[in-house]
């Protein structure tokens, strides 16, 4: 074989791949083109078939399928789910390999609290919790955290390594201020119940950005502004110099400290997604692509393909900002930009050398633009795992979500590749040799930023109240892409249905 | 004349380089933390140059004979040096101590040389000229070694012999010398004669070096070792010192053929004895056999099932002469059957029901066995007891740790399973703990069977009496979502392992 300078030269100064095998994978579940067709307006099928029923529910994710749940819960049989894509589930989906399930996006659901009750209910409907203790099985198995700083991996997200005395000083006032805010009762999951139960100081949290709130609270340490910083980054796609300290706040103050949580499984949150898709099954129309839903007369006429539907009630639980392109008369927009994430499967032929702790379930490196990974096989019972599925998650939470899109689909799959091990690498110096398939999600819109203002903006109010007999149920409202609110709202707005429709 | 006495600087400058590398990278290899390891062995090995090159102003005749030997001393010292070094980590303490004091060592020695050999030409050259190619050739020399040994020598020679080749290229240097001023020597021959007895030394060495550390390998299983099999589980090593073979997975003892007995008819007599009519046993770990030879004195039992996640190890006890031996071929026996499975998910979709069941899996010192001793697992256990049914886990030392054993007990109580915690002593673990577990009410007793060496009736009730520095602490509950065993279990062995 004769080597050529394109070869030779990167490979002398030591930029080629320096995997084993070639690296297989590409891009999962593409769906810009087929997002892009309702923006672009573009010509849709004629219609050949109207169908008379009481209500549609728009989107096939935790909203739309919730909304189903709770349909069926009251016996209500009358409507149909239309999902644009060939599965329901939308942020809880998942994918399968030789040697494990593994998720696309959303994977785990903290334990609820007493006053979450409709995920209590489902909990208890699908066997994870009985006569109130949580099925061992699927809560989040030994060991839970670690966290890769100063060049070896802690126990625990929050940083202990290299504190100053000062440090640790900080990270306990900034938790005894977030103990304080939990104790108002102002910070619940679903939001909506604490919001009404909030003292304008709350509602001002949400006027600043985080970082800003920090400042004036005299908290500068790095470690707890970087924790900080990655957990809205994780919950929301929001950096804590853009996050409205509301949002950020009530990551912390939401939950009960002292879980024993998460629920998790293998495939992530599509495990729920699946056992409800399962109760409403005959009720789920997949590719069905909502093209236009136009008020006409006292009905609603949604448009699926050649399918037209004359509905008295739309459930409208795809995103929120795209009812902007789709229903007529055209709604208020959502004053949220929508963040754009990356997740990527990584399967590994092996595992990495490790010093110090064993893998846990979540994986974190202390200073990475990304998020961290996620151990498929970790719910596992076999003692012995000789290949498992990491999921990388970063949420791109930089700038503009514009901008931060157009990276997102400008790179090619091999530029995210080298991203993703450049990554990885610093906790990982053999991670290269060890993975055999990268396969990556980009997901354009993937969530909501929670920016200073979204709380109180008439425009995001205004869309809460159902209108019209169109009632959005979106998680994007809530502003917190969560498991909870987007079951709240589903739930919500097929409750809202049900008195409007007289059932 | 000219070109051959630089071409010895370039190769004592490669071989000087090269020991300081070998050192800075077993060092690295052995004590972690490369940068810190890199630099200090660096930062030593200067330094000892710098007393070298201090020292050869007292060197002030006989030049050419001192610098000979000065090679041949490099030669040996250095030769040796990552023999030496992985000797002194298997068998002493006091690796760093060594370590620095060869480094230093050398050092010096290597520190001698290019300022006694450019003391040597100084009458061949200008000093201009001496200077400038000394130098060149020797930062030339360094240059080669610092290629060389990354790329060849590591991959292809390793540390041990590598150290041998630049020992020998020194005592060739040595030899070579002793022609080149043969003039100017007075007892050339004894220096030549020196210099063959250190080439012979090292060709030796390159020839048996690995054989050196193997030996340090062995002396980490303080017998011999009979039989190794590495299987993508585990590595199973099998020793042997007059008549006592010990069995030892990842390292970890797991018998002695000295003392088993003791603990296989403590594992298995309690609850076979107490439960006359028992017919299906499960034997979950256990590839050994020797749990199925202590259950296959009940002629009353029907069927065993024996679930070890090693074919390897199944394989081996049922085949290899000395282990049938010592198992009496209870492997091979016509009521067993053998299941190579990992034993959670495999009881998980089992629906079979058992009349005792024997839980004998290597101690919990992971969060993957850790899963295996977790109150989710002995719901499962539980679930496929028959009515009445018996389980015995093998659960650590109630001595060593304490607060594990009692942490077993706990889980299999949070399981919904009444416990009745024993030991026994076994010289090669120290005191040993088991739990038996069961739905119902238990008392020991029953019929035992002919030739057991340590169980009787009659001193079966003491094993059930526990003295007080053995008795319960407090501990909580192992769970699946808060492995609790393996933090104390780590703790505990750590407090006692040296």
């Amino acid at each position: 074989m004769k080597l050529t300078r394109r070869q030779v030269a990167p490979a002398l100064i030591g930029l080629t791949l320096k995997a084993d095998q070639p690296l297989k994978g590409g891009f999962a579940l593409e769906a810009q083109d087929r997002g892009h067709q309702i923006r672009d307006r573009a010509a849709t099928p004629a219609t050949k078939r109207t169908i008379r029923i009481p209500a549609v529910i728009v989107g096939g994710g935790i909203s739309g399928l919730s909304a189903a749940w709770w349909f069926r819960r009251a016996r209500f049989t009358d409507f149909v789910l239309l999902e644009m894509e060939s599965e329901t589930g939308g942020n809880a989906r998942a994918g399968e390999n030789e040697i494990t399930p593994f998720p696309w996006a959303a994977h785990y659901l903290p334990l609820p609290a007493n006053d979450s009750i409709y995920v209590r209910l489902l909990c208890e409907e699908f066997g994870l919790l009985k006569d109130g203790v949580w099925d061992e099985r699927w809560l989040c198995h030994s060991p839970q955290e670690r966290l890769f700083l100063h060049g070896r991996w802690q126990e625990g997200i929050e940083p202990h390594i290299g504190l100053t005395k000062e440090d640790a000083a900080q990270f306990d006032r900034f938790f005894s201020r977030v103990a304080e805010l939990r104790h108002s009762g102002a910070f619940t999951l679903p939001m909506d119940p604490g919001l009404r139960r909030s003292k304008p100081a709350h509602l001002a949290l949400d006027r600043l950005t985080l970082s800003g709130w920090m400042r004036k609270e005299g908290l500068y340490s790095p470690y707890l502004r970087w924790l900080v910083d990655y957990s809205t980054r994780d919950d929301y796609a929001t950096g804590a110099d853009a996050v409205s300290a509301w949002a950020g706040l009530h990551y912390f103050a939401a939950r009960d400290s002292e879980e024993h949580g998460p629920l998790t499984w293998p495939e992530g949150n599509a495990w729920i997604a699946r056992r409800l898709t399962q109760t409403v099954s005959s009720h789920i129309r997949t590719g069905a692509m909502v093209s236009r839903v136009e008020r006409t007369g006292s009905f609603w006429r949604v448009h699926a393909g050649d399918t037209l539907y004359e509905t008295d009630y739309v459930i409208w639980a795809a995103p929120t900002w795209l009812a902007r392109w789709t229903v007529s008369p055209p709604p208020r927009a959502l004053p949220m930009e929508s963040a754009p994430w990356l997740v990527a499967n990584l399967t590994m032929s092996r595992w990495p050398a490790e010093k110090g702790l064993p893998p846990a379930w979540d994986n974190v490196i202390y200073g990475s633009p990304a998020l961290g990974y996620v151990v498929a096989t970790h719910q596992s019972l076999k003692t012995h795992i000789p290949r498992t599925v990491w999921t990388y998650y970063w949420a791109m939470s930089q700038g503009a979500a514009l901008d931060q899109r157009r990276i997102l689909l400008g790179g090619d799959w091999r530029y995210w590749c080298e991203r993703i091990f450049a990554d990885l690498q610093r906790a990982h110096p053999d991670i290269r040799s060890c993975v055999e398939r990268i396969d990556i999600f980009r997901i354009g819109h993937a969530m909501p930023r929670p920016a200073p203002g979204f709380l109180t903006h008439p425009d995001r109010l205004a869309l809460l109240k159902p209108s019209n007999n169109l009632a959005f149920a979106n998680t994007d409202l809530s502003g917190l892409s969560l498991f909870e609110e987007a079951q709240y709202r589903g739930v919500e707005a097929a409750r809202a249905a049900l008195s409007t429709l007289g059932r | 004349m000219a070109f051959v006495l630089f071409l010895s600087v370039f190769l004592i400058a490669a071989s000087g380089l090269i020991y300081e590398l070998i050192a800075g990278a077993l060092a690295s290899y052995l004590l972690g933390d490369s940068v810190l390891q890199f630099s200090t062995i660096i930062g030593a090995y200067l330094f000892a140059m710098g007393i070298g090159s201090y020292l050869s102003r007292f060197i002030e005749r006989a030049l050419i004979a001192r610098f000979i030997s000065i090679e041949l001393m490099v030669g040996l010292l250095g030769g040796f040096s990552s023999t030496i070094l992985f000797l002194a980590f298997t068998w002493t303490t006091s690796f760093r101590l060594l370590l620095y004091g060869l480094v230093l060592a050398i050092g010096i020695l290597v520190g001698l040389e290019i300022p006694l050999l450019m003391r040597i030409l100084r009458e061949r050259f200008q000093l201009k000229d001496l200077v400038a190619n000394v130098l060149t050739f020797d930062y030339l020399g360094a240059l080669g070694a610092s290629l060389l040994f990354p790329l060849l020598l590591v991959p292809h020679l390793g540390l041990v012999r590598s150290a041998m080749l630049f020992g020998l290229i020194n005592a060739l240097v040595a030899l070579w010398s002793t022609f080149l001023f043969r003039d100017q020597l007075p007892r050339a021959m004894a220096q030549r004669i020196g210099s063959i007895a250190v080439i012979a030394l090292l060709t030796a060495g390159m020839f048996f070096g690995q054989q050196i550390t193997d030996t340090a390998d062995a002396a980490l299983y303080s017998d011999d070792v009979v039989l190794t099999r590495t299987t993508p589980y585990q590595r199973i090593a099998l020793t042997r010192w007059k008549d006592d073979y010990r069995l030892y997975l990842n390292g970890h003892l797991q018998f002695s053929s000295r003392d088993e007995y003791r603990y296989h008819e403590s594992l298995v007599h309690p609850a076979m004895a107490s439960r006359p009519g028992a017919r299906r046993a499960l034997v979950l770990g256990g590839g050994d056999g020797l749990a199925v030879r202590e259950l296959l004195k009940y002629p009353g039992l029907e069927s065993i099932t024996l679930v070890d996640l090693d074919p390897e190890m199944t394989r081996l006890f049922k085949t290899h002469p000395l282990l049938r031996g010592l198992n009496k071929d209870a492997l091979s026996s016509p009521k067993l059957r053998i299941v190579n499975a990992d034993a959670f998910p495999w009881l998980q979709a089992s629906r079979d029901l058992y009349d005792v069941a024997f839980v004998d899996f290597p101690d919990p010192n992971n969060y993957s066995l850790g899963k295996l001793y977790s109150s989710a697992f002995y719901r499962l256990l539980s679930r496929s007891l028959t009515e009445g049914g018996l389980a015995v886990v093998q659960s650590t030392s109630p001595m060593f740790a304490r607060q594990s054993y009692w942490c077993i007990v706990e889980t299999l109580k949070a399981a919904g399973l009444k416990t009745y915690p024993y030991h026994a002593y076994v010289p090669s673990f120290g005191e040993w703990g088991f739990v038996l577990a069961t739905r119902t009410d238990w008392s020991p007793g029953g019929q035992l069977p002919e030739g057991l060496r340590f169980i009787t009736t009659a001193q079966m009730h003491a094993l059930f009496e526990f003295p007080p520095d053995l008795a319960p602490v407090p501990a909580e509950v192992n769970r699946l979502n808060d492995q609790v065993l393996v933090r104390y279990y780590d703790r505990e062995w750590r407090e006692i392992v040296r």
